[in-house]
């Protein structure tokens, strides 16, 4: 199974061709080095029958067939020139001298350099020798031979040869069993991850791809993946509380207006009290289409649509008409409320959003916030971007509640009988979202500081590349 | 106001709202046609002079917006008011921006439909360039932007006086929370708290208190109406 895929796979398929590649250049190197390696030893001796082959023929003309005759004897028993084979004939092609037991037949050729098998062993050997040799007829129409037994050469060539082809063919299964190796490694973590989305599609999302540890490519791969299922599963819960959140919070509404009418239906006419009902269903209604309005309104900015609609902004104007808006309603909680910081504060985005985002942050301030105390708006180029931070001095939220006030619905525990659905902070986070901005919150000591850091107007693509390329000033 | 500027085309599919909406803007003293689609809109809508035409989006054969277009092109110069259940502040945004002069989002309460009405057919009427603006005993000097109560001053933050301007314009007029959001802070959506409730009731205080009558009164579930007695 995993044979069949590695062997199908596109790696091994790369492989194959390196190893062709590379196989095809060593053969050649190889072919060179011993065909080069047999030329210069078989000169070599070459040279030296040919020195030989000049002292027999200068012997012959200083005294003679005699003469020859005679060198030729002390040669075959010098010990020195053992392996060198020598023969006389005259015209006839009779022997008449030499360590050859007979003249070469067929001779290959009447002069020149010739290759052949001896007849039979030369004095003291035991083997046939293969000989290369000199032919030459002399002034007097004698022949002569001057050879030597290349046995021992031949072997020699022989074994490079072997060595030659023998390395080729072990690079070749080598660079093949490595490709194998490679390709099932690679195929294997490909399968992984395969295995694991085949996994997520039967069961759910809360299966993982498994990490090696080796942080190379794959487990960056497989880390990304991982992180991407996170934050998919998040949305997943989150979308599965929010549709609970939303059925219940519909719900109490709905309960109420539909026990009003029933009683109603059933009930005698009484004008006085139909008014009354009907104008408690009507704020009822209007209740449950304010809901349905939030999260449409919630998800349709999280859709991340109002881009096109992005442009540049003063984020001081926008906080000043926020806090104006809202004096009033600080006045009704005995609350202080003031803005300090920058005079021009420009950021890119969607002035209705960011107005509402603002409008949230401060209508929690002042609602959660001590009574009597003081709320103080800042507006600031931070170096860290374009910053707005809404501060009050009441009881705070606890830290580790703190992650979870973004979500629809979510209340405090304290404030889940003030009025609100609970649908603010999570609004306010999907406009930051959409602006690539940063929410914090921080202690106040006293009370809950949150800041939301734009990126600058002009270097918002990069500044927030990757997850919010918003540069749209048209 | 001549017969012909009561008279309302209304431009809706659905017939139980179609069949409401007349009713109650009969009962409200306007004249009304009925056009169950694009087509019927188009050649309605060309052999009338309306104070008003109001249309919804979404119709059975051709869409609101182009039933508008045409309807402008053909040199018809009506207010236009959109009707859509599509609620998002894109598709008002480009609903007006296609030649609509006003919207209101699906469902909405009839007394916001009517304010809407109002405001309109007295758009389209000639608006006389004042520059003191009188209710009452109530005088806003639109040059100054100051406002006074017989003769006394009284001191407004900016966008008070120009929520108390808007009302004025509209005097004797219901105006709802969500005209004022849009033409006094300029925004497309609904904040879901009282803060409007709560400013225009601290503008009261400055304007109504310890004097003769009050000029600002709320309309229970709707919104505000300046008037002085009569």
């Amino acid at each position: 199974m995993l044979l069949a895929k590695t062997l199908k796979s596109s790696t091994f398929k790369l492989a194959l061709i390196a190893i062709g590649t590379f196989g095809a250049i060593v053969s050649v190197i190889f072919t060179y080095v011993y065909l080069s390696t047999a030329s210069y030893v078989r000169s070599r001796s070459d040279r030296a029958l040919m020195i030989e082959y000049l002292s027999l023929r200068d012997a012959y003309a200083r005294s003679g067939r005699q003469g020859l005759l005679d060198l030729i004897g002390e040669r075959t028993t010098d010990k020195s020139f053992e392996g060198n084979v020598y023969a006389l004939v005259d015209p006839t092609s009779k022997l008449l001298g030499g360590n050859l037991a007979a003249w070469p037949s067929p001779p290959t050729s009447p002069s020149g350099w010739t290759e052949f098998r001896a007849s039979a062993p030369l004095p003291g050997g035991s083997n046939l020798p293969l000989v290369r040799g000199m032919l030459e007829t002399l002034p007097g129409g004698d022949r002569l031979l001057v050879g030597r037994d290349i046995s021992d050469l031949d072997h020699f060539t022989a074994r490079i040869k072997l060595a030659v082809i023998s390395s080729v063919v072990l690079i070749f299964l080598l660079a093949a069993m490595a490709s194998v190796l490679v390709t099932r490694r690679t195929v294997g973590r490909i399968e992984q991850i395969n295995a694991t989305s085949r996994a997520i599609m039967q069961t759910g999302l809360d299966q993982r791809i498994p990490l090696r540890g080796s942080n190379d490519e794959w487990d960056r791969v497989a880390e990304n993946l991982n992180l991407m299922l996170d934050r998919i599963e998040t949305l997943m819960t989150e979308i599965k509380q929010v549709s609970d959140n939303v059925a219940h919070d519909l719900r109490t509404p709905l309960t109420r207006m539909r026990g009003r009418l029933e009683t109603a239906y059933h009930g005698k006419r009484a004008s006085e009290a139909d008014q009354l009902l009907i104008g408690d269903t009507i704020a009822d209604l209007d209740a449950v289409l304010r809901i349905s309005s939030s999260l449409t309104r919630i998800a349709q900015i999280e859709g991340q649509a109002r881009k096109d609609a992005f442009r540049t902004i003063n984020l001081v104007e926008i906080a000043s008409e926020v806090v104006e808006l809202y004096d009033a309603a600080a006045e009704q909680y005995g609350t202080r409320l003031t803005m300090v910081g920058d005079r021009e504060v420009p950021v890119t985005g969607d002035r209705d959003l960011i107005f509402d985002a603002i409008a949230n942050l401060v209508d929690n301030a002042i609602k959660h916030g001590r009574e009597r105390g003081h709320v103080v708006v800042t507006v600031e180029n931070a170096d860290s971007g374009p910053t707005i931070a809404v501060g009050d001095d009441g009881p705070g939220i606890p830290a580790c509640e703190r992650e979870h006030v973004f979500k629809r619905f979510y209340r405090l525990e304290q404030s889940r009988y003030t009025p609100g659905n609970g649908l603010g902070l999570s609004l306010v986070a999907a406009v930051a979202r959409l602006h690539g901005a940063r929410m914090e919150m921080r202690d106040n000591a006293p009370g809950l500081r949150f800041e939301l850091q734009f990126s600058p107007p002009n270097s918002q693509r990069s500044a927030s590349a990757g997850r919010d390329p918003a540069e749209n000033t048209q | 106001m001549t017969g012909g500027h009561r008279r309302i085309l209304v431009v809706e599919d659905d017939p139980e709202t179609a069949g409401q909406l007349v009713e109650q803007l009969t009962t409200s003293g306007y004249h009304v046609d009925l056009a169950a689609s694009g087509n019927e809109a188009l050649s309605r809508g060309a052999a009338h002079d309306y104070a008003v035409i109001t249309i919804d989006r979404m119709l059975p054969d051709i869409d609101g917006i182009a039933v508008m277009r045409q309807l402008r092109d053909d040199g018809i110069a009506a207010p236009f008011l959109i009707i859509s259940a599509l609620g998002e502040v894109d598709d008002r945004v480009r609903g007006l921006r296609a030649g609509g002069d006003d919207y209101l989002v699906k469902p909405f309460s009839f007394v916001e439909l009517l304010a809407r009405l109002e405001a309109l057919g007295r758009r389209s009427e000639t608006v006389a360039k004042e520059t003191i603006l009188r209710v009452g005993d109530l005088a806003i000097d639109l040059i100054s932007r100051t406002a006074s109560r017989r003769g006394k001053d009284i001191m407004l933050l900016p966008k008070e006086f120009h929520l108390l301007e808007y009302l004025a314009r509209n005097q004797g007029r219901i105006v709802s929370r969500a005209m004022l959001l849009q033409h006094v802070w300029d925004l497309h959506f609904d904040p879901s708290t009282n803060i409007i409730d709560v400013y225009v009731g601290r503008l009261r205080r400055k304007v109504d208190d310890q004097q003769a009558y009050p000029l600002i009164h709320t309309v229970r579930g709707v919104g505000y109406c300046l008037r002085a007695p009569r």
